[in-house]
């Protein structure tokens, strides 16, 4: 069984995630941009790109198609259970191509801690170091992700969306803009904090009607729309995607390798949530089957989008402790 | 139904295999378009049943902004290429998608790809239009519906 680790902690998970994503982008399993549908020359996909139209197209399905609002990943109850599933699925293959080493789990990022950092502090943490992540740009030119035109071999963006919400055949470099200023958003650029993730799982409910971006309990907190006094929009989760900007922010954003670091650590803080009462909260889950069918997708025992695998269910989501489990649930 | 069986270990075989059988989805997502977006917002209050359609039709430059677009219930805008952000102005909206994708816009795309020294990313593009100049759709406007009963 797996154990994940803080990625600044353990050097060992930090070196094989990296190594294993680079073996993913680099492996091509079959499928071809003409294949699905994505304009322009054929071109064989990598697994790892794989993973970043899979994304794409979950957040591009509206759930159910007869509303534009929640879609099969994200702005519903599903968000946490479809991620869940989408980093089981990187990790049996991370797993795979690092010679079946059934030991390894993906590292996450503690970005909460970080976000105790000043501002300008937050820019140049660890994570962003050369032997980290690697830092910001467009291209970034530092780290294990950098670009090198010269080198066909170096960390390129292939599959991207276009401002139309179209995936498009590109060859480039990676971007980040850390702690950008956003259009319209006020205040810094910065990272969530420890308060606010302290807030997000004292919530007692998961998720409730209108079971979307204005929903009040934990979900939609910890997905990042809900707007507290002390913790305005886009928080958490959303908050680290607008922080790091750059490939980060279209629905194309695992074309970071960031991108899981982040979302394995609002699994962590999903599972602090369902631990045993009195800590947290027990292995629930709401709607249940016999919500009406407005909310399919995101019911109990609807079936997850999915693209490299099999389908599973939200239900099969929330005790995967057979499979892995979290060096610290402090999160 | 789903086949109950997540842990599966994945070869390239069965990726291969999985994805050809999900390739349609992935197809009929990269159709959508629309030149309008319009929003259905509906609310009951006080035995009163309000209706609020809201369309924008927006253009950079003069082309056509295609992806789809929302309100949600607290006014606030909601584009879908840009997940993970809503927006109190739509103009704040259409600026940040201008930052995000710098290679859609033509003057920023010029200074990009300066930067980056990348004359593939050109060849790349060859034979398709750039998707900030689609051609006209002929799709009709799909309607966010938002009911709140």
């Amino acid at each position: 069984m797996a154990i994940r680790e803080n990625i600044l902690t353990s050097a060992t998970a930090r070196d094989k995630y990296i190594k294993g994503v680079k073996l993913l982008k680099n492996e091509f399993p079959g499928p071809t941009t003409t294949s699905l549908g994505i304009a322009g020359p054929t071109q064989e996909i990598s697994t790892y790109d794989l993973f970043v139209v899979w994304h794409h197209t979950a957040m591009t399905t509206f759930t159910p198609p007869t509303q534009g609002d929640r879609n099969a990943a994200h702005r519903g109850p599903v968000f946490l259970p479809w991620h869940r599933f989408m980093l089981l699925q990187l990790e049996m293959n991370l797993q795979r191509v690092l010679g079946n080493d059934l030991s390894f789990g993906l590292p996450y990022w503690d970005w909460a801690r970080d976000g105790e950092l000043s501002t300008s502090r937050q820019r140049s943490a660890p994570i962003w170091a050369a032997n980290c992540m690697g830092g910001t740009g467009a291209p970034v030119t530092t780290g294990p992700f950098a670009f090198d035109p010269a080198d066909p071999a170096s960390w390129r963006v292939r599959i991207a969306a276009t401002a139309n919400g179209q995936l498009a055949q590109v060859n480039r470099g990676l971007r980040r803009r850390l702690g950008a200023p956003v259009q319209g958003l006020p205040g810094p650029n910065r990272l969530p904090r420890k308060s606010h993730t302290a807030f997000a799982t004292a919530q007692s409910v998961y998720d409730a009607a209108p079971w979307s971006t204005a929903s009040a309990g934990f979900r939609n907190l910890v997905e990042g729309w809900q707007t507290q006094p002390q913790i305005p929009a886009p928080s958490l989760h959303n908050r680290v995607h607008v922080f790091i900007g750059g490939d980060m922010s279209p629905s194309t954003s695992p074309n970071d390798p960031v991108f899981y670091l982040n979302h394995c650590n609002v699994d962590r803080i999903w599972e602090s949530w369902m631990r045993s009462p009195p800590a947290g909260h027990g292995r629930v889950y709401v709607p249940a089957q016999n919500a009406p069918a407005s909310l399919r997708g995101h019911r109990l025992n609807d079936r997850l989008n999915s693209l490299l695998s099999g389908s599973t269910t939200p239900a099969q989501m929330l005790d995967v402790t057979g499979s892995y489990t979290y060096d610290s649930l402090d999160v | 139904m789903p086949d109950n069986k997540p842990f599966i270990r994945p070869t390239l075989k069965s990726i291969g295999s999985y994805v050809k059988k999900h390739a349609s989805g992935i197809e009929h997502t990269q159709g959508h378009q629309h030149e309008a977006s319009e929003t259905v917002r509906e609310a009951d209050y006080e035995g009163h049943h309000i209706v609020i359609r809201t369309t924008y039709h927006i253009e950079v430059d003069g082309k056509p902004v295609t992806g789809h677009m929302g309100v949600t219930d607290d006014g606030m805008v909601h584009y879908h290429p840009v997940p993970n952000i809503s927006f109190a102005s739509a103009l704040d909206m259409v600026k940040q998608l201008i930052d995000v994708f710098p290679d859609d816009f033509s003057s920023a795309a010029s200074k990009t790809g300066a930067q980056e020294h990348d004359a593939s990313q050109a060849k790349s593009h060859a034979g398709h239009p750039r998707s900030t100049a689609p051609a006209r759709s002929r799709t009709a406007a799909r309607k966010t519906r938002t009911d709140r009963k």
